[in-house]
């Protein structure tokens, strides 16, 4: 029974510190371009540190039921009859329920609190979701249909409406989404960090995620982050354009 | 076959007379959705009255005695059987060409997405295949385990000769065929491309192929529900003398846990679509944007469709902890933890829909208590990993296919719970949602958890129903192979997903196109490992060798019977004296058949000694 933990043991040490090696060197996620970026990002990273020895813990098992707890000779024999450990599953139970603890705290209602808790913005922008296009309407009553320009370091109100189906309004560069309901006005928030368009990163793009028929995938529009002057000339001439 | 045939005479009368009936009344088109309704449900009434249910249930309207299939060899798997074997061999072979079907599509999304732009197919039909993969898939996920093992297994696990209701367990099969042609055909009026969740109001203004989605979709419900009913009173009535629940074999018990939750939900995907229907020809507007409310819908559809995810996988559970404590050759560690985990499960699903809707604009204060109570739901599946762990551990590993590929679940099944963890925060589900990180996510869990459940379960019992055993080379290369192809197809749309490519496209920018076309290549050559399964299967239950009652060396009932089982599947009535899972307990045996002689097995010993 004993000799089995020790190489387990290594082989979980050794899996969570690649895996949080790995986490930690090789990043997999896109660039940040919002505050809102940033929470969900540390969220999404510290949910893998979390992670890692959770996974290496099952993946050492494994390992080891194939180097040392394989029937070698094939003698087909029973193993130990043993039924359960009283102490271990309620050990195993305590760590879990704090790990579910711990994650619905952290990142759990932090990031909640963050990313959707203040109901408070410096502009406010309406997007109107149909088949298959989104236009854009300014607080001062432009409205556009070839991009969404946003100031930067500010933080902006999406009001998001659907004429038709259900769409979802999401900016992956933002990591923001939330639903276009037909007869709902729904609302996301976002402060944009920097200054840059679609030809910078593809992910500053209105992308409809919300299956809305044969036009969906193709449901974009290319968002523009520009310093907040320049968003009050651009929506002023648009406005004088209209 | 004649049953079949003229069941399907009765169908199409039925669908005509229905559609005609239709048109002199309300003077619309063959094609008007109120005459498929009518179609439909005549067409439905027909094929069942053909296929055996005149003898099985009408002779008995007119007092008569009932009667059904007594046919045996190849015949009775096309007649109106009431043998839960033959209804368990039914449900796995329409269910498993329902998977290489869903599988074809797939093919066919991932040829197309292997680089942006429209090649094979245009962006309609793309979402009209996507959403026919979704649906055939997610029925086969729901069914598959629990319709064909639950079935044939589960009866002979507690030592009964049939299910409680044989009758209603035949018609409940029978019912399965119309869904698969009800969603088959859709195609012919248009198709549905409003997804298998089929969100409305989109699926209200789609095509008329929606409507026969939802008459499928309701009748495999029905399905569902009559399945789950028998299941239940069969566990509850019908254990052998001293099968007690606590020495229930632990497949049954997940049976069971599956069969309440589908008992109790499934009606709530069938009264969403019965809404939708209604919008669609009735003029009611449940899910009118000026009247009725947008996130109805969804609210509806969830209340079941999250507990189905739980209907898909309780079962996978089953199988691969009956399969890990076969083959470590030691007791299931913590039985009692792991039941009441699985009921725990039961109970906690249920109350965690709305975490599919974190961005669907709900009232905000509902993310925190969806949030709590899904991260909940992973304390009970832990208590399932550690399980695994604890029997793994010191076990005597007999590597044989079933255990290769419930290793190949344990990898999947473990990607798709902590993934799911990403999904469950509300921050990171914001972004995450409708992604393919979403899709990758419910893949390792669905084909991890419920698919791979499926190949190990058919590995795992094939020698029991065809008597004979596989090629175990070629069953060990298509473990490896299955779980190492279907991984590379899916490690690959986590980083698409994350990195901001949204789900059910047939288009996307090119920066995505490197992840897409390593997805497809890999998918292709996980779609051609199945021919080596089907080819393995196949070639083997005809020409395989003899396997014996007991290749495994298994403890539950249904080992210790002749392969295949009899046609009551006891010469008598056996009695349960102990656990089914004690490995390792010199002499201890889980049950004795009184037509045996009393302690057979002691003068067997004696002798050899």
């Amino acid at each position: 029974m004993r000799k089995s933990w020790i190489p387990v043991g290594i082989l979980w040490l050794s899996y969570s510190v690649l895996m949080m090696f790995a986490v930690a060197n090789f990043s997999w996620l896109p660039a940040e371009w919002s505050e809102e970026a940033h929470v969900v990002d540390s969220a999404m990273l510290l949910l893998q540190y979390l992670g890692a020895p959770v996974m290496a813990l099952v993946l050492a098992v494994m390992t080891w039921s194939v180097i040392g707890w394989r029937d070698k000779g094939a003698t087909r024999q029973d193993g130990e009859n043993i039924h359960g450990h009283r102490g271990i599953v309620t050990g195993w139970l305590i760590i879990t329920s704090l790990l579910a603890i711990y994650v619905v705290i952290n990142p759990g209602f932090v990031g909640l609190a963050e990313i959707r808790g203040e109901p408070s913005s410096d502009h406010v922008i309406t997007l109107h979701g149909q088949q298959f296009a989104w236009s854009v309407e300014y607080e001062n009553g432009a409205t556009a249909l070839d991009e969404l320009v946003v100031p930067a370091d500010a933080r902006v109100r999406y009001d998001v409406m659907s004429a038709d189906v259900l769409h979802s309004f999401w900016i992956p560069a933002f990591r923001i989404k939330i639903d276009a309901v037909p007869g709902l006005t729904t609302q996301a928030y976002a402060t944009a960090t920097r200054e840059g368009s679609m030809n910078d990163d593809v992910n500053l793009r209105i992308q409809c995620a919300e299956l809305c028929g044969p036009g969906h995938a193709r449901m974009a529009l290319p968002v523009r982050v520009v310093s907040e002057q320049e968003f009050l000339t651009y929506i002023d001439n648009l406005k004088a354009g209209g | 076959m004649k049953y079949v045939a003229r069941g399907l005479v009765l169908a199409v009368t039925g669908y005509l007379s229905g559609v005609a009936l239709t048109v002199i009344i309300n003077g619309n088109g063959a094609t008007d959705e109120l005459a498929v309704i009518a179609g439909y449900v005549l067409a439905l009434i027909g094929w069942l009255a053909g296929v055996g249910g005149i003898e099985a249930f009408g002779r008995q309207w007119i007092g008569k005695t009932p009667k059904v299939s007594e046919s045996q060899g190849w015949k009775r798997y096309f007649e109106f059987s009431i043998d839960h074997k033959v209804i368990g061999i039914q449900y796995g072979v329409t269910l498993i060409s329902v998977l290489l079907i869903g599988g074809l599509s797939a093919m066919i999304m991932r040829i197309e997405l292997a680089s942006p732009g429209m090649g094979v197919v245009d962006l309609d039909d793309f979402n009209k295949i996507v959403s026919m993969h979704g649906i055939l898939m997610v029925a086969v996920a729901v069914a598959g385990v629990i319709g064909a093992f639950g079935n044939y297994v589960i009866p002979i696990q507690i030592g009964a000769a049939d299910m409680a209701f044989p009758r209603l367990n035949a018609l409940a099969y029978w019912l399965l065929p119309p869904v698969a042609v009800g969603l088959l055909g859709a195609p012919f009026l248009g198709a549905f491309n409003a997804g298998w969740t089929s969100y409305a109001p989109l699926s209200v203004t789609n095509d008329s192929g929606q409507i026969l989605f939802n008459l499928a979709i309701i009748t495999f419900g029905l399905v569902s529900i009559l399945g789950a009913l028998n299941i239940l009173v069969t566990v509850i009535t019908m254990r052998a003398p001293g099968m007690t629940w606590g020495r229930l074999p632990i497949f049954t018990w997940a049976g069971f846990a599956t069969s309440l939750l589908a008992f109790t939900v499934t009606q709530f995907f069938a009264a969403a679509l019965v809404l939708v229907t209604m919008d669609r020809v009735a003029g009611t507007a449940f899910f009118s944007p000026d009247v009725g409310t947008g996130l109805l819908y969804e609210h509806i559809f969830w209340f079941y469709s999250h507990p189905a995810v739980y209907i898909m996988v309780l079962p996978g559970f089953g199988v691969i902890l009956e399969l890990v404590t076969t083959f470590a050759r030691k007791p299931l560690f913590a039985y009692k933890a792991v039941v009441a985990a699985l009921l725990s499960i039961v109970g906690l699903s249920v109350v965690v829909w709305a975490h599919h809707m974190f961005t669907s604009g709900m009232a905000d204060f509902l993310h925190g208590p969806f949030m709590i109570l899904t991260e909940a739901i992973s304390i009970p599946t832990g208590i399932i990993f550690l399980s695994i762990i604890g029997t793994l551990w010191q076990g005597r590993l007999w590597f044989r296919t079933p255990l290769i590929v419930a290793f190949g679940w344990l990898f999947n099944f473990l990607i798709g719970g902590i993934t799911g963890i990403f999904l469950a925060d509300v921050a990171t589900d914001i972004h995450l949602h409708d992604t393919y990180f979403v899709v990758a996510h419910f893949h390792y869990t669905i084909v991890g958890g419920a698919i791979f459940a499926l190949l190990a379960a058919t590995f795992y019992w094939f020698p029991k129903i065809t008597g004979r055993m596989y090629n175990e080379t070629a069953g060990r290369i298509f473990g490896i192979w299955v779980t190492l192809a279907f991984n590379a197809t899916f490690i690959p749309l986590f980083w698409a997903g994350m990195n901001g490519m949204n789900r059910r496209v047939g288009d996307y920018p090119a920066a995505f196109e490197g992840a897409n076309k390593f997805a497809s290549v890999s998918a292709l050559i996980l779609g051609a490992s199945f021919l080596l399964f089907v080819g393995n299967l196949l070639y083997s239950a005809i020409r395989g060798p003899k396997a014996g009652p007991n290749p495994w060396n298994a403890r539950t009932l249904e080992w210790l019977v002749e392969s295949p089982p009899s046609q009551h599947n006891f010469h008598s009535q056996p009695r349960i004296v102990g656990h089914p899972y004690d490995y390792g307990v010199e002499g201890s045996i889980h049950a004795h058949f009184p037509d045996e002689e009393p302690h057979a097995e002691e003068q067997r010993e004696e002798v050899t000694v």
